[in-house]
């Protein structure tokens, strides 16, 4: 659905951002991009969107050749949610501010209405829908912003940084959305450090650095591998460590508490 | 033992607003503990320390209830100028603490203001340079650093400053994991080479539960927790409230109907000690 | 607005002009600007640029003026033909277009070869108080911060579906306001905590900051500058005695 084919980019100051990346990403899939800043991360993903044309090669999106689409085009079907969210927000009420992209793509009245009324509803905003959005609270209007894309209902969805900042009750109302989105086969890419966040998740992990894609595995393989961790500017997730130190292998690695605790179930006999 | 921080019944209102952002907040601290204060969005935790460098009450007026003293200080008496000599404040955004254009001249931005001589701000400059490792970057601009590098040169410019109290607030948010686990790592040493009292906000108390004496949760303006981390973290009503609880710790709940541990582990090392011990 | 660029932003090099004492630089600067407001004859405007262009190749940023002047150009041309068709000459109104090119490029050769630091000490030493020196020094910091914060805010509603091209003026007016709404509100919060550091590092504490670095004036500095004062003196008598 979205093809890297040897693409590169290269700014205007000479700095290669993207070196010869080729990598697909499908229906349903749940992908996670790690790498450390500078790596080419946020670089690779507005090339989904046609935010940036490949100096070198090409980006498919859906068959469609980015150089050939605009970015509203592409933008419908590939929604990208930035990290930070006083970059998005400048309606005056939250109801408007999730309009916008609506109003943008070309939606009918009552389209309009419908959609804005299940995003409202869908993320607990409806008590705020007349407030203005700069009277939310932080996670507030991060949970906006995704409103606001969801609404127009892409295909894919790609999350910049979407935890930064956030406490635990907002990540899980994120992770559920995530397995939602998931269900209806939707694409989700989550661009992040969050590595308590991303594990249990078990997502297939792409590491960049220095704008090369130098892993492209299950989680299971990337978040063990302290090599690859290391160029990622990443550690070992808690229950990875806690694995490593009970002589696990690879295979039999936690991905979450309740995984963990059937193994001490089953080892130690307790019932 | 000198209580370096003591706030005996603070209550805060925002100008404007009817809901108190802090209510009866009792807290103690001693010169040297390391102390994490934690709990979900929006339960004072950024005001309270505002409250004690004195931005509340000087830079962000409201009403008040109680008073919060700082070395002995009533820091509703005493300008925040005066203050920053006892207690330096991290903030959460890397880049929006650095004035200079380079990191050198950033540093002694704070012993600039205070109006000191000249080889006594280089002298204190070296100092702090030497002490956060970061003799190579300092005639930098700040546009040529990495996140975590503009960190440590805001921790170098406010210790220069010599306050026995640092305070960070949510230091490691935009950082990525290596680069968090360099930066607490760096504190502790500080703590334990200046005998420095730290208090660090933080979600993320898997890097910190280890090295902190105390762990303080607030919720809704209100103190809910004040005890070691150990003590803390037993209680499982955490988890509802939004506390970034270790993997490992929730992982003992869990497993807690099944046996019971002696102690609560706080990381996977003790964890796995722990649980050799027991079976031999 | 590439060429405002071009013309006033200091990179830094290594040249004998650029290792000068900001104040030196200024004054040479000065004196070359005001040459360029007295020159009446073509050979008065062809001496002051040659100044400045020799000047300019020794700082080794000929390229960088030549870009400037060539897009000062347009503007000189404007100046000659409004004042020929006034009533003046030919070579006065010439005279006068080039002496806009003279007055641009003696600006300029300070701005390009001194560092904003340089500039902060230049104020500091002619006493400006604390707050417009902080305030100087604050927006040369942050005005490229808030340029990327402007990219990121349009990449953001470029995603939303927002085609700044498209639409009639007043439509593409309308288009502004979430790129512009969004910038506002993200130069003020940068303030607000760019305020709240500043005072937890005791600004204002002290009505007269002292200083890490101070100006000294090399002996190099002192021979040039008082070089250029005969100089500037001697084709300044020149000058004015026709």
């Amino acid at each position: 659905m979205i093809e890297f084919i040897n693409v590169s980019y290269i700014h205007q100051t000479g700095v290669v951002a993207l070196n010869e990346v080729t990598v697909q990403f499908g229906k349903g899939e749940l992908v996670a991009i790690v790498g450390a800043n500078g790596a080419g991360k946020t670089t690779l993903v507005k090339h989904m969107n046609g935010l940036l044309k490949p100096t070198k090669g090409t980006v498919k999106v859906f068959g469609y050749d980015t150089t050939q689409q605009t970015v509203a085009a592409l933008s419908r079907r590939v929604g990208i949610v930035f990290q930070n969210a006083d970059h998005q927000l400048f309606s005056d009420t939250v109801e408007h501010e999730i309009e916008f992209g609506l109003r943008n793509f070309g939606f009918s009245d009552d389209v309009v209405k419908q959609r804005v009324d299940w995003a409202l509803r869908f993320f607990g905003l409806k008590e705020y829908a007349n407030t203005s959005p700069m009277m939310l609270s932080g996670g507030e209007k991060k949970r906006l912003c995704l409103a606001a894309v969801l609404a127009w209902d892409p295909d894919v969805l790609v999350l910049d940084e979407p935890t930064v900042g956030q406490d635990l009750l907002h990540k899980e109302k994120l992770e559920q959305i995530i397995r939602l989105l998931l269900t209806q086969e939707k694409t989700v890419i989550l661009v992040s450090h969050d590595i308590e966040f991303l594990w249990p998740m078990q997502p297939r992990t792409v590491v960049m650095s220095k704008g090369k894609i130098i892993a492209d595995r299950p989680a299971s393989k990337v978040f063990t591998d302290d090599y690859v961790l290391a160029s990622a500017r990443l550690i070992n997730p808690q229950l990875v460590e806690l694995s490593k130190r009970l002589k696990l292998s690879n295979e039999e690695v936690f991905d979450t508490i309740f995984t963990a605790k059937r193994w001490f179930l089953t080892k130690y006999r307790w019932s | 033992m000198p209580k370096i921080i003591e706030a005996k019944g603070f209550t805060f209102y925002y100008s404007g607003s009817t809901k108190p952002a802090l209510s009866d907040v009792d807290l103690s601290i001693d010169e040297g503990e390391i102390v994490i204060i934690a709990g979900p969005s929006g339960c004072g935790k950024s005001t309270l320390l505002r409250s004690v460098n004195g931005l509340i009450p000087h830079m962000y007026s409201g009403t008040y209830q109680g008073e919060v003293y700082v070395n002995n200080l009533k820091v509703s008496e005493h300008t925040i100028s005066e203050i920053a000599k006892h207690v330096g404040y991290v903030f959460q955004n890397p880049e929006n603490q650095i004035f200079m254009f380079s990191v050198e001249r950033d540093i002694a931005f704070g012993l600039e203001n205070l109006g000191l001589p000249r080889d006594e701000i280089r002298e204190r400059v070296d100092w702090a340079i030497n002490l956060l490792g970061i003799r190579e970057i300092s005639l930098r601009a700040p546009h040529e650093i990495s996140d975590g590098q503009k960190q440590r040169v805001a921790i170098a410019g406010v210790l220069a400053m010599k306050p026995r109290l640092l305070i960070l607030d949510e230091p490691t948010s935009l950082l990525d994991p290596l680069s968090a686990l360099d930066l607490i790592n760096t504190v502790n040493r500080l703590h334990d080479t200046l005998n420095l009292t730290v208090i660090i906000v933080e979600h993320r108390l898997d890097l910190l539960v280890s090295i902190a004496d105390r762990l303080v949760v607030m919720e809704d303006g209100r103190i809910i927790c004040n005890d070691k981390p150990r003590n803390v973290l037993n209680d499982e009503k955490l988890l509802t409230i939004g506390v970034g609880v270790p993997s490992v710790v929730r992982l003992q709940h869990l497993l807690k109907d099944i046996c019971s541990f002696k102690t609560l582990s706080l990381t996977p090392s003790e964890f796995v000690e722990q649980i050799n011990e027991a079976l031999g | 607005m590439y060429w405002m660029a071009n013309a006033f932003i200091f990179r830094r090099r290594d040249s004998p002009i650029h290792a000068l004492d900001p104040r030196v630089k200024l004054l040479i600067s000065i004196e070359l600007f005001t040459l360029s407001l007295i020159s009446s004859t073509i050979i008065h405007i062809s001496v002051t640029l040659a100044v400045i262009f020799s000047i300019a190749a020794l700082a080794k940023i000929l390229v960088r003026i030549y870009r400037t002047l060539l897009f000062t150009a347009g503007f000189s041309i404007l100046i000659f033909v409004i004042n020929f068709l006034v009533g003046y000459s030919i070579i006065t109104s010439f005279v006068l277009a080039v002496r806009f090119i003279a007055i641009v490029g003696s600006t300029s050769l300070f701005f390009l070869t001194t560092s904003p630091d340089e500039l902060e000490y230049v104020m500091k030493w002619f006493r400006l108080p604390q707050d417009v020196v902080f305030a100087f020094v604050t927006a040369v910091r942050f005005v490229p911060v808030l340029m990327l914060d402007a990219i990121q805010i349009m990449d953001a509603q470029k995603s939303r579906g927002l085609e700044l091209e498209r639409g009639n003026f007043i439509n593409r007016i309308k288009k502004l306001a979430p790129i512009l709404i969004p910038l506002v509100v993200t130069a003020v919060i940068r303030s607000g905590e760019l305020a709240e550091a500043m005072e937890a590092r005791a600004y204002g504490a002290v009505k007269n900051p002292t200083s890490l670095y101070t100006l000294t004036l090399k002996r190099r500095d002192k021979s040039v500058g008082i070089l250029s004062v005969t100089i500037f003196a001697a084709v300044l008598i020149y000058f004015l005695s026709g």
